[in-house]
């Protein structure tokens, strides 16, 4: 079933030229999670926003659960849309504690069911411990399962999620996002996830949005945005890549580090991209080649070269951990990917 | 906020500093300047003759207590109410004009509330004020106006002239929040005046308390206005056993339960913030939208309007009519630029000269005990801060009164000298002074001093050098807030005046007090000029203000 149905929506900021979200359509099925991922100012939280009903949209409907909650003759407050949001700074109410914060969206409700909410929620995220203590008294870690804990007390047929992790370090992210993720399969949620990072993004999402300055670059699985980026931008954000350019000859491609047989439906001498990541590239030692080690990273498990090609392109390759060697040799670089690459032409996939 | 940290947590995070003992002597030394008035107030009031005691309890001190207690809670409602929908209306909403309401809101705090009542006294007092003249001569008969004496008539003056304290701190309280808060509320289910209710006010608690003490505070110190309207609170009457019928035991007595009274208040004050230390949190600040008032716009100016027109426009406009009738009036001139020797020339010096003693006198009396506090904080040094902050508790009166009977037997070559007012003062206002010491050096890394010693200069240098250059700015501030107070002070500089000895708030009392307003107008409205530029300058400091 479709929990969110977003058609064609709109947003412009009065004082941008810009509009901050341009056009932008998605479902989300039951259950199902979404994450919504692009550099920051690419729209991604605004349009969780004008989901939340914390903005209007300009132009398009946005529909939950089959009813339409904005269009250009409805909008709904966010109180009557049945929707948590959990938010970036948590937004715990500073005079609350643990347990009435989580209690407050079940006001209207009976006193002993709503203590059983509590009591089944904090339980959950594992905070039955700190059912009395005021948020000033809480962690990072802890603050943000109060947060998804209060979000999720409700109910809501859809949860978004703003960036939930940022305000955390490093590790305890990595932790948290595990937790949140297994708690939320658990409870079959539908969540709408906000964020900048790539990793967490394909962690997180059984689906990924990339967007960028306003628009929705690409919507599909993570394998097929990794595999198959829809555009320059995509690969180069999500896959961090690098961009060789290439002439299309009726052999495959011929770029500065060789020919790669790959043919595309392009006529011979088109100019296009081509988009290598690490594990396609490969080089040997040799006088006469065609680039230069400018620096290794050891990484344990394996190294990472960074290399300078002659044209002045700078290309990283993977080499296991125990191939060292030093930097300022001069190299073969070639591409050896065993499966066809990425190829753009004017930034578009061909 | 004062973070209370329990001793052990202390000891594991020992400071990268020993203890330093010359600062702990100059803290100390001063906080035993503070503590001899108030310590010496209870031992008189402890002292006291029995009969004094039994006298004062049989009949004066529950209608004071009860009339005192009523006036503070109507005055601090009063100024919660007007103070945080002001401020609401000014900080959150599409208010018109708001920029400019804003200054319009916060300038009454340079009247000096028995400046404000006299104006409105004489506009409207039952028999010979002017709005009532004017209607009986109008309608050809009596018309009923409201009074402005006793009860009501003070707890509105006093509203009036104290809410832009709640005005201020609500204001900056409002600005800090995070729209976040209130955009939860909205998801989890709250109609956007419900989110008002349960959370935003809520989580302000702590400025909207700060506010509400500070007034508190000022009501139970007033003396110029209450006794002007004819209602008796402790301060009025412990003015008047003093100056008038010369009973110092009955008023150190009355002294005794006053600050007892004040104690009480600021320690719910403590208590109250104690339970609620509202953490600000980091990242990803963002200022709420402002409310859209649609068609209550309207309704809303009017309403910000009147408080304007009530708490400045009428008060400084009356002044400036009279003193333009001062001007023109050839003898009333005569008296304004020369009463026996002296004229307006005399008290504008006098009130300058000693409001800026007091205030660098409180600075440099202030800085050890906040240097103190904020590089070794440990209990003695927290508790020395506390202790210099009581002077917020001791009226003006009480501190007069402690003054005059310590001078006469321990200094009695200060005696009848203008220094005593200055002592007066720095008592009175010092917390002022520290709590901006402390929360300058609190903004400043202990590592840049640090910093100065590994590049060769002595702790001394080090610190004239690096931290007072920064730390000045905040006690710039500190000085000019002393100053402010130190200017409007009435009752403390009433009561230990030398003979002959005026300032500008003492002239305009006493002229106005024998009813010759145009007399008065032009030394109270040059004492409402020289508060309003601290006052600007201090404004000014605050983002929104420039």
């Amino acid at each position: 079933m479709t929990t969110l149905s977003v058609h064609n929506i709109s947003k412009r900021f009065p004082q941008s030229l810009q509009p901050a979200v341009s056009n932008v359509s998605f479902d989300l099925q039951d259950g199902e999670i979404l994450a919504l991922v692009g550099p920051s100012g690419c729209g991604k939280t605004t349009t969780l926003r004008l989901i939340a009903g914390l903005e209007r949209p300009d132009a398009g409907s946005i529909a939950i659960q089959g009813r339409v909650v904005a269009s250009e003759v409805v909008f709904l407050p966010p109180e009557r849309r049945g929707v948590g949001m959990v938010f970036q700074d948590h937004a715990l109410f500073p005079h609350l504690n643990v347990q009435e914060n989580v209690a407050f969206g079940l006001r209207g409700k009976k006193p002993a069911e709503i203590r059983a909410t509590v009591r089944e929620m904090l339980h959950l995220v594992g905070l039955e411990a700190l059912a009395g203590r005021f948020p000033h008294a809480l962690s990072g870690g802890e603050r943000q399962r109060v947060a998804l804990a209060r979000a999720l007390a409700p109910r809501p047929v859809l949860v978004l999620m703003d960036e939930p992790f940022s305000s955390l370090d490093n590790d305890l992210r990595l932790e948290m996002r595990e937790q949140v993720r297994g708690l939320l399969q658990a409870m079959r949620a539908t969540v709408l996830f906000v964020t900048h990072d790539q990793e967490e993004a394909l962690y997180m999402g059984n689906r990924l949005a990339v967007f960028q300055s306003g628009r929705l670059e690409q919507l599909g699985a993570p394998e097929q945005i990794f595999h198959a980026s829809a555009t320059r931008f995509v690969a180069e954000f999500m896959g961090n890549s690098s961009f060789l350019t290439g002439e299309v000859t009726l052999n495959g491609i011929c770029t500065e580090v060789g020919l790669l047989p790959q043919t595309v439906a392009l006529p011979p001498s088109t100019q296009v991209e081509v988009a290598v990541r690490a594990d396609d590239v490969d080089f040997h030692p040799d006088r006469n080649g065609n680039g230069v080690i400018i620096d290794r990273t050891f990484r344990g498990v394996m190294n990472i070269y960074r290399l300078r090609l002659d044209s002045g392109l700078t290309l990283h390759a993977f080499k296991e951990h125990t191939a060292i060697l030093p930097v300022g040799e001069r190299v073969q670089a070639f591409i050896n990917a065993g499966h066809d690459l990425n190829v753009f032409m004017e930034g578009r996939r061909v | 906020m004062q973070r209370i940290v329990p001793t052990w947590t202390f000891l594991l995070r020992l400071p990268r500093r020993s203890f330093s003992y010359r600062l702990a002597l100059a803290a100390g030394l001063v906080a035993l300047f503070v503590a001899i008035p108030l310590a010496y107030i209870f031992i008189r009031a402890a002292g006291a003759e029995p009969a004094a005691w039994e006298r004062l309890l049989q009949t004066r001190i529950w209608l004071l207590l009860g009339n005192t207690l009523l006036l503070v809670l109507a005055v601090t409602s009063g100024a919660l109410a007007i103070g945080v929908s002001m401020a609401w209306l000014t900080e959150r909403t599409d208010l018109p004009g708001r920029r400019f309401l804003r200054w319009m809101l916060a300038l009454p705090l340079a009247i000096p509330a028995y400046i404000g009542g006299i104006v409105h006294l004489a506009l409207l007092r039952p028999r010979g004020g002017m709005i009532p003249k004017v209607l009986e001569a109008l309608f050809g008969q009596p018309v009923f106006t409201p009074s402005p004496l006793g009860f009501w008539g003070a707890a509105f003056i006093l509203t009036l002239f104290t809410f832009p304290y709640v005005y201020l701190l609500s204001g900056a309280a409002f600005r800090s929040l995070h729209a976040s808060l209130e955009e939860a509320a909205r998801t989890l289910g709250c109609r956007p005046w419900q989110a008002l209710w349960r959370v935003t006010l809520p989580a302000l608690r702590p400025g909207l308390a700060a506010g509400a003490l500070l007034v508190a505070l000022d009501i139970l110190a007033e003396y110029g206005t209450v006794a002007l309207l004819r209602y008796e609170t402790f301060s009025s009457a412990i003015f008047v056993q003093l100056s008038g019928r010369y009973d110092r035991s009955a008023a150190s007595v009355l002294s005794g339960v006053l600050v007892s009274l004040a104690v009480l208040i600021l320690w719910f004050e403590v208590r109250l913030q104690g339970q609620a230390r509202f953490t600000q949190m980091e990242s990803g600040w963002r200022p709420a939208p402002p409310v859209a008032l649609g068609r209550w716009r309207a309704a809303a100016f009017l309403l910000a309007a009147g408080v304007v027109f009530a708490s400045l426009v009428v008060p400084v406009g009356v002044l400036l009519a009279w003193s333009v009738q001062a001007l023109l009036d050839p003898a009333t001139l005569q008296m304004v630029f020369q009463s026996g020797s002296r004229g307006l020339g005399d008290f504008l010096w006098n009130s300058l000269w000693t409001s800026s003693l007091a205030a660098g006198a409180a600075v440099a009396l202030a800085l050890p005990v906040a240097l103190f506090a904020v590089r070794y904080p440990n209990r003695l040094s927290r508790w020395i801060a506390r202790f210099c902050q009581v002077g917020y508790a001791i009226p003006g009166v009480v501190i007069a009164l402690s003054l005059v009977l310590l001078v006469n037997r321990a200094l009695p070559f200060l005696y009848a000298t203008p220094l005593v007012i200055v002592i007066a003062y720095v008592l009175r206002h010092m917390p002022q002074a520290v709590r901006a010491a402390e929360s300058a050096l609190r903004q400043l890394s202990p590592t840049l001093e640090e910093a100065a010693r590994m590049a060769g200069r002595s702790a001394g240098s080090a610190f004239l050098q690096v931290t007072l250059p920064l730390i000045l700015p905040g006690l710039l501030a500190g000085a000019a807030l002393v100053f402010l107070t130190s200017l409007k002070e009435l009752p403390a500089t009433l009561l230990l005046r030398p003979a002959g000895f005026d300032t500008l708030a003492v002239r305009v009392w006493i002229w106005a007090s024998d009813g010759f307003y145009a007399q008065a107008a032009p030394a109270a409205l040059l004492l409402v000029l020289a508060s309003a530029l601290p006052l600007s300058f201090l404004l000014r400091r605050e983002h929104i203000f420039k």
